[in-house]
């Protein structure tokens, strides 16, 4: 594995990316307004490319290069661009009706990181991972995932839901390059083309809601319709 | 990420206080060495002497940048003189606390220097009267009181002020914990001394995020302790007061005191932010006098740098409404709890 033999360096350079992401995803969770929210998203899928780059540059796998430029391409530019385009669809600028405040979702975030923090200390021991940046991937990992699950509680922009969701997929993906950089190049190339039609299929559907509905809030969305 | 520190960090915590510890026996058995008597008198004297430059500069700074002449940088002495020759007047309604309150915490902000590192990077004789804590609880203890006297004269502004102030100190108190808990998980150790070591001998603890974070979280925290920008006004009126409404009603040398005790109080926190968290260099190692007055000097080439990121931060916000406040202490909360989680990883 390659996170058992690696320099101080290396190891250090690992996890100012991965807490960099974590704080990246933070912003998103306390802005306002979703372009905000897609800027942050786009930063993150930055520091994710890289950290596959360096993973591959210290890990030898020429693969990672690949798999880092179509991670910029994809998730840093491609998906942005789209719900980009949603967005000057859309109208909406922010989240009107918040409800939960972005400082209790802040702090919320922060109670998620403590408990993802203690989850993959008992994972790491029971794998035998007792690794610093093994026990800070998996950290970033779950606690990116639970922020994710957060975001996509408790707003109801159909915006905020997207990209609660991409949170989601990244902390995943951050933490699978982390802990089995390894993984086949097709397995990625399957997941990036997955995001690409859930963002299209988000669009359709903002479509959609829009002329049908009126609105992209799930908050009026409670008639059943048969 | 780091697999020596922690050793290091022990050892380094472990060494400095075996090597301090004689000094301390030594100063209490034998009797006190006079050189760092004189020191410590030296660093409650650089604070007394030197807090209303740094209001000074930072006053004259953004009269700068917004393109103003500005009141020069020796404005506040000059203030404090004029106050100090003018006459009291004391409202009917006040009691005894309204007299207490300015003395007591200005002896506040004359006793915490005794116990951060301002001019040396070793404790003197009553360093270990408290820890970090102790220096914190002091700090608050002049705040509450100034709390007080504003309710004591009973007029409206100062109540407002009061309740404002209390509700700020509600929503930062728990963050200044918190980083006080994340800096004693950084050195293993609550002295402000061991930090500073520890910065100072450590490039991998300085270029933590742990430590990283705690600077984050510190310098929000000080722009809300300080009376700036996200929070507080900078135009004097007083709907917008949050500090200033608790003490309208004072008059002549007590005003003086207080305004003297919150230029202080704000050259404690910037002192603790540079030579305990963000610029731990250029402090007296041997105690000389020429490295004490070059510790002084140092102090305010530091302060100044960090008056100038002050003014930018003023300058470049525009005031939260009141029920945002929380904004900026969550996040700075966030930035603690961050940091703490990243002392338990390295």
């Amino acid at each position: 594995m390659l996170i058992q033999h690696l320099g101080p360096i290396a190891s250090s350079l690992f996890s100012l990316l991965a807490i960099a992401s974590l704080l990246l995803s933070f912003v998103m969770l306390g802005s306002r307004w979703l372009k905000n929210y897609l800027y942050a998203f786009a930063t993150e899928s930055w520091v994710i490319a890289a950290l596959s780059a360096t993973i591959g540059y210290y890990g030898n796998y020429p693969e990672l290069y690949l798999i880092a430029i179509l991670t910029l391409l994809f998730r840093g530019l491609l998906l942005p661009y789209l719900i980009w385009r949603i967005i000057r669809r859309l109208e909406v600028d922010r989240e009107i009706h918040e409800i939960l405040q972005p400082s209790s979702s802040l702090v919320i975030g922060a109670l998620f990181v403590m408990f993802a923090l203690a989850v993959s200390y008992r994972v790491a021991t029971a794998y035998h991972l007792e690794l610093t940046v093994a026990v800070l991937a998996l950290t970033v990992m779950l606690s990116m995932k639970l922020i994710g699950f957060l975001m996509l509680a408790v707003r109801h922009e159909a915006i905020s839901q997207i990209l609660g969701l991409l949170v989601l997929e990244n902390g995943i993906f951050l933490g699978s390059q982390i802990l089995v950089p390894g993984m086949p190049l097709l397995i990625e190339l399957v997941i990036l083309f997955d995001l690409l039609i859930i963002v299209a299929c988000f669009g359709v559907l903002v479509g959609y809601l829009l002329t049908h509905v009126g609105t992209t809030s799930t908050l009026d969305l409670k008639r059943l319709v048969g | 990420m780091h697999e020596s520190p922690p050793a290091t960090h022990q050892q380094n915590a472990c060494s400095f206080v075996r090597s301090a510890s004689p000094a301390v026996a030594a100063g209490r058995t034998a009797p006190m060495s006079a050189r760092d008597v004189l020191l410590q008198i030296g660093q409650v004297l650089t604070v007394l002497l030197l807090a209303p430059l740094i209001q000074g500069i930072i006053v004259q700074f953004e009269e700068r940048v917004q393109r103003a002449q500005g009141p020069g940088i020796f404005q506040p002495y000059r203030d404090l003189w004029k106050l100090f020759h003018k006459q009291i007047v004391v409202p009917q309604t006040a009691s005894w606390l309204f007299w207490a309150a300015p003395v007591v915490a200005f002896t506040c902000m004359l006793t915490v220097p005794i116990l951060i590192p301002v001019l040396t990077d070793f404790p003197l004789p009553l360093s270990d009267m408290g820890d970090i804590l102790g220096g914190g609880l002091i700090l608050t203890l002049g705040s509450f009181l100034i709390v007080l006297a504003g309710l004591d004269t009973s007029s409206a502004y100062g109540g407002i002020g009061s309740s404002r102030a209390v509700m700020v100190a509600i929503l930062a108190e728990p963050t200044l914990i918190l980083v006080f808990v994340g800096i004693t998980l950084l050195a293993k150790a609550m002295l402000p001394f061991v930090v500073n070591h520890l910065l100072v001998s450590n490039w991998a603890a300085y270029w933590s995020p742990a430590h990283l974070f705690l600077v984050a979280a510190f310098f929000i925290l000080l722009l809300v302790e300080t009376d700036r920008m996200p929070i507080h006004s900078s135009t004097h009126i007083e709907v917008y007061m949050i500090e200033e409404g608790r003490i309208l009603e004072y008059s002549g040398p007590l005003l003086a005191l207080l305004k003297w005790a919150s230029a202080m109080k704000q050259f404690i926190l910037y002192t603790i932010f540079c030579n305990v968290l963000i610029l731990p260099w250029g402090l007296s190692v041997k105690g000389t006098a020429l490295g004490a007055l070059g510790a002084a000097a140092g102090l305010v080439i530091k302060f100044t740098l960090v008056a100038c990121l002050v003014v930018v931060v003023e300058t470049s916000q525009s005031r939260l409404r009141f029920y945002r406040y929380q904004e900026p202490l969550a996040a700075s909360f966030l930035l603690a709890v961050l940091s703490i989680i990243g002392t338990q990883l390295s």
